[in-house]
């Protein structure tokens, strides 16, 4: 679903921030990207998500070369994916409606179907009845899951949240990973990139570690038999194609 | 194809929305836009009102023929018919030294035109004839010709013709419509100037707007679909309001020119536009806003990118 081959990305100023990044994510997978602030873990979602080319290496999401799509197809890669941004971006002069309903008005649903949708999509993150609100108005927490609603509401089949529990409690970060696991649930693949590694052993799932720039780890906790903490290397996922 | 339908009317609404929503603005833009295609059109009305105003001497010169003062009604007639039957005469009209007088009174605006007459000691104007000749003859040589031939009739005191100054009017005519056809090329760039430097703006108020529409799926037709219709609609209003304009300023005219309409048998000296015509003064304003939107967004839309 998500494969990166020998990925390299140096940014203009000369700073790289990814450096020869391999890995492969399956369909339906749950995986969390962890690592030191400055790791490169948002450089690597703005490469899947095409906001970033990379300097070398290959991309593919649902066999789809990413680096080698053409700007006019970019629109429709980004379709496919639901992202939860480190900053937000959410509009603070929109409604939380007009926020979430975004992704359904760029496709051209008509009104009736993206009202339908809407509320049945901040149901789900738990903000029924916050529509007419601008989200300058609400929480942080809350803020938030506007933007998974918006995220989720074109049920895209791979979700990419940066930091979704960045200043948040402990419980409302519980809530908040609860919902991409629901997510998970339904075979949507998941990628949360975090440095709050209480979540990466609360749920036990693959686990690939970013360290400045490098991947140093891709570990496989196994929450059958081993308790949380005691993670193992990885080796399911090593197919080397091509 | 319905979801096409519906997008674009969205995306119309939305505008409308936009528009309303910063009031001021909006008209501050749309008086300029109106006022910028005042001119060429004012000045459009003016030359077809000049040559509706040649036409009723259907672009002919005249020739008009002043009777001897002691000349009889017997004998003024026998002349309008000899005129009349000359082969280079398509139309002749006579006027009495009475309806000269009436002619000459609509003209007057002094109110003691009576007085004045009886110091005179009577209409002191005589009959006359004004000729229209043919096609054929309707160029100087030949009428020049016409001229030499008529004044030879006995009774005639002199001929007066108003070559040189249909020629002159014709000149001023011409000149004036190219100084015309100049401006308006000017004033339309300036309209697009002036508009696309109003998307320039929206979009860099928009850019947040733009930069997350662009992360979440939306392509570069929908990103720029708003700022056209916006672009567009500005144009369509600016031409309607121009019209109005216009229709005050041929109101405000017109009363004035009525009396003179009159003596040339119309209702309205000014010209009317046509159904055609308001439609391509709206198409005009309409395609300006829509080009110059075109044009702005080109220059300045693919600099905002998603971080
Ligand atoms: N546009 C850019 N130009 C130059 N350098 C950049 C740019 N974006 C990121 N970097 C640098 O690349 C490195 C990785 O940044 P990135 O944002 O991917 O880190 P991160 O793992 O998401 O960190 P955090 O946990 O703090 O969000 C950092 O050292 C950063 O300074
Ligand atoms: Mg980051």
């Amino acid at each position: 679903m998500i494969k990166l081959s020998h990925i390299n990305k140096r940014y203009p100023n000369g700073h790289e921030a990814l450096k020869d990044v391999s890995f492969h994510i399956e369909p339906g997978e749950m995986v969390f990207l962890a690592g030191h602030s400055g790791a490169g873990k948002s450089t690597l979602f703005k490469l899947i998500t095409r906001i970033e080319k990379p300097t070398s290496g290959q991309i593919f999401i649902d066999k789809k070369n990413v680096s080698r799509l053409s700007e006019a197809k970019v629109p429709f890669l980004r379709r496919e994916i639901g992202v939860i941004f480190q900053d937000h971006k959410l509009l603070m002069d929109r409604t939380v409606f007009d926020n979430v309903a975004l992704p359904l008005i760029v496709i051209g649903m008509p009104h009736d179907e993206i009202k339908k949708r809407v509320r049945a999509a901040l149901g789900k993150v738990g903000l029924s009845g916050k529509e007419s609100q601008k989200p300058i108005t609400l929480s942080g927490g809350e803020q938030q899951r506007v933007g998974i609603a918006r995220a989720v509401i074109n049920r895209p089949s791979i979700l990419l949240a940066d930091e979704p529990t960045g200043n948040l409690d402990e419980a409302l970060s519980d809530e908040i990973i609860d919902i991409f696991a629901d997510f998970n649930q339904v075979g949507v693949t998941v990628l949360i990139a975090t440095h709050d590694l209480r979540q990466v052993e609360r749920l036990a799932k693959r686990t690939l570690h970013l360290e400045q720039g490098q991947l140093i780890g891709d570990y496989q906790h196994n929450s059958q038999e081993n308790n949380a903490g005691n993670i193992q290397p990885g080796t399911s996922q090593e197919q080397q194609d091509g | 194809m319905g979801n096409y339908f519906i997008r674009h009317t969205q995306v119309f609404l939305a505008t409308l929305g936009d528009m309303a929503r910063s009031p001021a603005a909006t008209i501050n833009t749309v008086l300029i836009i109106a006022i910028t295609l005042l001119l060429p059109s004012l000045l459009y009305v003016l030359i077809k009102s000049s040559q509706g105003l040649s036409d009723s001497w259907q672009g002919r010169p005249q020739l008009s023929i002043f009777l001897q003062k002691d000349a009889s009604d017997a004998e003024a007639q026998l002349i309008f018919q000899e005129i009349q039957l000359h082969p280079a005469i398509e139309l002749a009209e006579f006027v009495t030294p009475k309806q000269a007088l009436e002619e000459f009174r609509l003209l007057s605006e002094t109110a003691s035109f009576d007085e004045e007459l009886e110091f005179l000691g009577g209409n002191p104007l005589p009959a006359s004839i004004v000729l229209m000749p043919n096609k054929q003859s309707a160029n100087s040589e030949n009428l020049t010709e016409l001229k030499d031939q008529l004044s030879k009739i006995d009774g005639i005191d002199t001929i007066r013709l108003d070559l040189d100054w249909t020629e002159r009017f014709n000149a001023i005519i011409g000149t004036v419509s190219r100084i015309g056809l100049l401006l308006s090329i000017l004033l339309g760039l300036g309209l697009v100037l002036i508009v696309g430097n109003t998307i320039k703006l929206l979009i860099h108020n928009r850019r947040d707007e733009i930069e997350v529409t662009k992360l979440v799926g939306g392509t570069n037709i929908f990103v720029r679909r708003p700022f056209l219709y916006y672009g567009t609609l500005l144009g369509l209003l600016g031409a309607l309001f121009s019209l109005a304009f216009l229709l005050l300023a041929a109101g405000l005219v017109d009363e004035p020119l009525s009396k003179l309409a009159s003596l040339y048998q119309r209702q309205s000296l000014v010209y009317q536009l046509e159904a055609a015509e308001v439609a391509a003064i709206i198409v005009a304003g309409g395609a300006l806003g829509w080009l110059a939107a075109r044009w702005s967004v080109a220059q300045h839309l693919w600099r905002i990118k998603p971080r």
